[in-house]
């Protein structure tokens, strides 16, 4: 079995950044415990797909052997630094970016000193592998690909993982609703924004907790459009894709709010 | 301390490949030219914009994207590599800036007495983005003159078109008011292309100018009608016609740029001088001035 956990995240720095603020701490705490629970899944390699990575040419996945650095978040300056380390499995993303061809994507590599890393692949990388035990594939969200084509991407990945004898841990970096406060609030009274975009939120966490991939399949469209999901929900399409379009349910470590919009920590059980 | 004044404001728009086709020591990549039409635009704009000896020049990025508020860089010196997400194999920029700090907090605290969210960024380690330094270097390769960066608020997709355009208008009044009020004679540069629409992939080498032309026909007839009525000084109907271009150009105009520079110059139905124009990956980028000192409407230095 190539890939052995799956994990949904939330690609927004607030808890990692203000940890201290309650609503976004419970958030880092269900972070802990994911990572947690991916070490036990004792994988090779985390294979992310962030939706903040933004693509338009090609779709572009990180070969540089060891990406550092340190950045700060376009939006959330005034909270600080996020420091990254990571090692890429650069056989893996190669032979995904070859493999991609196949499925009517064109891929390429980036290999730069100094590459913007986005914050969502920074926050994922520093929660879920905080000791910096395995090595990534982290590709892009290429803004003019759709449901289909970012399911290959997953289906690539581990298709590929598979031929090399990888064990993955796939994790889809993005945000439920997309609702967020336009104006400055008081943090520790987060909340969502929008009570339609809260009910789908749950709506869709339950069915990933029964594992009803049918009712998935009919509603995430809807839940996109309606609930404005961060880039049409298309990390759990990688997702979906990745886990070969079938999981058995789901714990929700954390449902909650980031400024409005929705976030939860999701295993899947494969 | 004398009132400040807008001098000029130009349409300056960021395609990186700009910067590569030049070939300046700060940029690591290199070429072997391409998109002269546009870097020769570019050199007009810059021998004018030597001929008005500004204080103070103001950008206003899309690639700044902020969700809460319009923010402003707030530290005094910034430097850094800029290598661009999108096209790193040809931007990858030694960049070193001046931020005018006093007139950056003016604006930041007028913006918000119009009642706008607004932010100061004051994090030393803050990348900027390469929007920001592409259409600053075109601008001013010397990176002599100190800068204000205006980050684009996601107003125009968060809600309507319309609704975000009119927090820009507000956002370039509050914008006129700051340099009144701080005694500068500034340069507004709105960092944006007109039709957006681009190729999905890149050509081997990127500066193959055989593979250059026009991604859409309908996208490049709206630059051309945009850009007679401005050559024109027809500025009340551009900006009637602004939320249909928008839509059917995928003009980038839409993240408020243009209405931000347009409405702190209080929409002079002034003739713009077209520097040039252009495609990049497809896209339309025309260079224009609107030059307040030959209009009469600001004094010389």
């Amino acid at each position: 079995m190539s890939v052995v956990s799956a994990f949904l995240i939330p690609g927004s720095p607030l808890p990692y950044v203000q940890r201290d603020n309650p609503p976004w701490g419970a958030m880092a705490d269900a972070l802990d415990k994911a990572g947690t629970a991916l070490a036990a899944s004792k994988p090779d390699v985390i294979a992310i797909y962030s939706t903040q990575w933004i693509a338009v040419l090609d779709q572009l996945w990180q070969v540089r052997a060891n990406p550092t650095g340190l950045h700060v978040d376009e939006n959330w300056h005034e909270y600080g630094e996020l420091p990254f380390d990571m090692r890429t499995d650069t056989e893996l993303a190669e032979a995904a970016i070859a493999a991609t061809d196949s499925y009517g994507i064109r891929s390429k590599g980036v290999d730069y000193d100094q590459f913007p890393v986005d914050t969502g692949t920074i926050v994922a990388s520093n929660f879920l592998d905080p000791e910096s035990q395995f090595k990534s594939v982290v590709t892009a969200n290429n803004l003019y690909h759709d449901w289909t084509i970012t399911e290959n991407l997953g289906r690539v990945v581990r298709e590929q993982a598979e031929r090399l004898g990888r064990r993955v841990a796939l994790v889809g970096v993005g945000g439920l609703s997309g609702s967020f406060f336009r104006q400055v609030i008081d943090i520790a009274d987060d909340h969502i924004a929008n009570a339609d975009e809260d009910a789908w939120n749950q709506r869709i966490l339950a069915m990933m907790e029964k594992g009803d991939i049918a009712a998935l399949a009919d509603a995430c469209a809807d839940f996109a459009q309606q609930a404005r999901a961060e880039m049409g929900f298309k990390h759990f399409a990688y997702l979906l894709g990745g886990m070969g379009g079938d999981f058995n349910g789901a714990i929700v470590h954390h449902y909650g709010a980031l400024y409005g919009t929705g976030g939860a920590v999701v295993e899947f059980q494969l | 301390m004398s009132q400040g004044e807008i001098i000029a404001g130009l349409l300056a728009p960021h395609p990186p490949h700009l910067v590569f086709g030049e070939n300046p020591q700060q940029n690591e990549p290199r070429s072997k030219g391409g998109w002269e039409q546009l870097r020769w635009a570019y050199e007009r704009a810059r021998a004018n914009l030597e001929a008005m000896k500004p204080d103070v020049l103001l950008v206003h990025s899309p690639h700044w994207i902020t969700q809460q508020g319009h923010h402003f860089l707030g530290v005094e010196h910034l430097s850094g590599k800029s290598v661009d997400p999108i096209f790193p194999n040809i931007f990858r920029y030694d960049f070193e800036l001046e931020v005018d700090v006093e007139l950056a907090e003016a604006c930041c605290e007028q913006a918000a007495d119009m009642g706008l969210t607004s932010k100061m960024m004051r994090n030393p380690n803050f990348r900027v983005d390469y929007g920001t330094i592409t259409t600053l270097h075109m601008m001013r390769p010397q990176w002599d003159i100190p800068v204000v960066g205006i980050s684009a608020n996601n107003s125009p997709y968060f809600l309507s078109t319309e609704e975000g355009l009119e927090e820009m208008d507000v956002l370039g009044k509050a914008t006129r008011k700051a340099i009144e009020a701080t005694g500068r004679r500034a340069v507004l540069l709105a960092s944006n292309t007109l039709c957006h629409y681009h190729f999905s992939k890149e050509p081997i080498p990127p500066e193959d100018m055989s593979q250059e032309h026009p991604e859409n026909f309908e996208g490049y007839l709206w630059d051309m009608r945009m850009i007679e009525l401005l050559r024109e000084g027809k500025i009340q109907e551009v900006f009637r016609l602004l939320p249909q271009f928008i839509d059917e150009a995928f003009a980038e105009v839409k993240s408020g740029a243009f209405t931000w520079m347009f409405s702190a110059m209080d929409y002079p139905e002034l003739p713009g001088e077209l520097h040039g124009y252009g495609t990049v990956i497809g896209t339309g980028n025309a260079v224009m001035e609107w030059n307040l000192i030959k209009a009469g409407l600001a004094k010389a230095a």
